[in-house]
């Protein structure tokens, strides 16, 4: 059987190459849109990470995403944070999304306190900010824009000076001083964000608590249970969009597989009458298709693997700002779906065959 | 002695739309075990629905057959394809050999379906009397009518069936292959007492097999 189907793979090289290259496509759609907003949400993550804060809080109402909400809360609340017991330092950000020249939150930030928490910038490139419409962009960003310390950047309507390039990882890659952006988006006084450094990360959990009882409604969490909330599962919208590009994606595969062994039964009709003729049992028939679509689903699978690591190495190379997470588990997912899709497509046009009359069949021209 | 295949009455109906078309009206047939009999009639006289329900290709509308000690008014799909499975080997007018495998391919899916594995001592033997040892590579478009039917005849004995039926085995030879074909139908007739049936329009074919069933309007009227 393996023989025969090997022969009618080899026999219509056209509908092998299509139909490889749907569940290829298929794969690697899975694999690299997952890993696109998976790397995003995860690289986020991780740039928060970096700041040091042990402690984050926003206001009622705000997303874990930071730049989707500025959602502003007034800048005095630092100060009471700063009393309660166990807290070192406290950093106001306020964040504003930014849409052209690409998708950036940009922070807000007070550098004095913003160097408390963190432990101030890693610079690559000039100082600190100067004049209150300076910029200072990490070094990702810096090289994706092809940006260069005292060149201007366009931001709000208003050309700003880079004053600094920096080590990437402190939350966002474009900051600016919180006062300018309060005057740009006109929220005065008001912060995003407050990051909170306690004198020892063990005390996180009795910070958030002291937190709580100061302002309630607000969103208070210890910075590892951020880590673990920035998960598509947090963002129903791009939940839906990860769902809908799967389901996309396996549509894709099914069909084109569901076409490719529909038209070949057509095809071989009489092939089929021949081998009902020499005994061929309805079980056979079914395992002869649904093998022949495994195997253009295998070399469409690893093809799609493929695929998704050529794809990625060009998104980088033109976006470097992006991250795509290729993951092992997802690469499993993409060929689970794909498989299941493969052989369902399958399914009702090996039923088929096997439904044929083989005196029918063998009269088949 | 048992005969091999016994049919009494045998009826077939088609249904065309909604018109019925009678294409066996009645037959009664006895083939003994190691027979080697010719069917002869003119088109549409029944010929080929009697040897698919021989072969088990398709039911009777009603009617008495036995092939081997099966009752085929017992058996439903499953049972009739394994019945073909292990005890029927067909020849048909345009060899239908699988194209996109070569002659070696075609002969062994028998044995594949047939499940019990390759036997190279019958393959050899077979491909051998055939005279097909130098063929076996080859695909069917690179093989001649005589050699795709030589091949085709190899494919319908390799798994020993106790019957071999023959729908027009030399309709698309011409006077040298058929005679080859013909020739290898009796060596196989006489070397393993394959019981064969076939179906002819020519005379001269007919005349190799040890006796002639003539049929005309779904009835056989001799033999």
């Amino acid at each position: 059987m393996n023989r025969m189907i090997l022969a009618n793979v080899a026999h219509r090289p056209v509908r092998t190459a299509i139909s490889v290259l749907a569940v290829a496509i298929e794969v690697a759609m899975v694999m690299v849109v997952v890993g696109l907003t998976s790397g995003l949400l995860q690289e986020s993550a991780k740039r928060v990470e970096g700041i040091g804060a042990d402690v984050l809080v926003q206001p009622p109402g705000s997303s874990y995403f930071f730049g989707l909400t500025s959602a502003p809360m007034p800048i005095k609340i630092g100060d009471r944070l700063a009393e309660i017991p166990h807290v070192q330092a406290v950093a106001p950000a306020l964040f504003q999304m930014q849409t052209s020249g690409g998708l950036n939150v940009i922070y807000g930030i007070d550098m004095e306190s913003f160097d408390r928490v963190s432990g101030g910038f890693a610079f690559h490139a000039g100082g600190p900010f100067t004049g209150p419409y300076d910029v200072i962009v990490d070094d990702i960003y810096a090289r994706a824009n092809h940006v260069k310390v005292e060149q201007t950047l366009s931001l709000f309507d208003h050309q700003f000076r880079v004053s600094a390039i920096v080590e990437h990882g402190k939350g966002a890659r474009i900051f600016v001083p919180i006062q300018t952006l309060q005057d740009l988006i006109g929220a005065h006084d008001k912060a995003s964000i407050f990051f909170v450094k306690c004198t020892d990360p063990g005390y996180a959990d009795d910070v958030v608590n002291n937190v709580h009882q100061l302002l309630h409604d607000y969103k208070v969490l210890p910075l590892r249970e951020y880590e673990r909330l920035m998960t598509s599962n947090n963002l129903p919208a791009l939940n839906a969009f990860i769902t809908a590009m799967i389901g996309v994606a396996v549509a894709i595969g099914f069909l084109v597989i569901f076409l490719s062994m529909y038209t070949t039964i057509h095809e071989r009709t009489r092939e089929i009458g021949i081998l009902k003729s020499l005994g061929a049992s309805k079980g056979y028939i079914i395992a002869a298709i649904l093998r022949e679509a495994a195997l253009l689903c295998l070399v469409g699978i690893a093809g799609g693997w493929g695929g998704s690591f050529l794809a990625r190495k060009i998104i980088l190379e033109e976006f470097p700002t992006l991250t795509v997470a290729l993951t092992t588990a997802w690469a499993l997912r993409a060929a689970g779906l794909a498989i299941a899709g493969s052989l369902i497509g399958a399914l009702y046009p090996a039923l088929g065959a096997a439904r044929l009359d083989p005196v029918d069949a063998l009269a088949y021209e | 002695m048992e005969p091999i295949i016994s049919a009494k009455d045998l009826k077939k109906v088609y249904r065309v739309g909604k018109v019925e078309v009678p294409a066996l009206r009645g037959v009664d047939l006895v083939v003994q075990e190691g027979e080697f009999v010719a069917v002869m009639g003119p088109s549409g006289c029944g010929k080929s629905t009697l040897l698919h329900i021989l072969g088990g290709l398709t039911p009777p509308t009603s009617g008495h057959v036995c092939v081997d000690g099966n009752d085929f008014s017992t058996m439903n799909d499953a049972d009739r394809t394994r019945f073909r499975r292990h005890k029927i080997g067909f020849v048909f007018q345009r060899y239908n050999l699988l194209p996109t495998l070569t002659a070696w391919q075609n002969i062994a899916v028998a044995q594949d379906i047939q499940g019990d594995g390759f036997n190279p001592h019958r393959f050899e033997a077979i491909v051998t009397m055939l005279g097909i040892q130098d063929k076996l590579g080859r695909r069917p478009y690179a093989l001649s009518g005589g050699e795709q039917q030589r091949v085709a005849i190899a494919r319908a004995v390799i798994c020993d069936p106790k019957i071999v039926l023959a729908d027009e085995p030399t309709g698309n030879l011409d006077t040298e292959n058929s005679q080859m074909v013909l020739n290898m139908l009796r060596e196989l007739n006489r070397s393993f007492r394959q019981t064969i049936l076939m179906i002819t329009h020519n005379p001269e074919a007919a005349a190799v097999a040890d006796r002639v069933i003539r049929m005309r309007d779904g009835r056989v009227i001799y033999g």
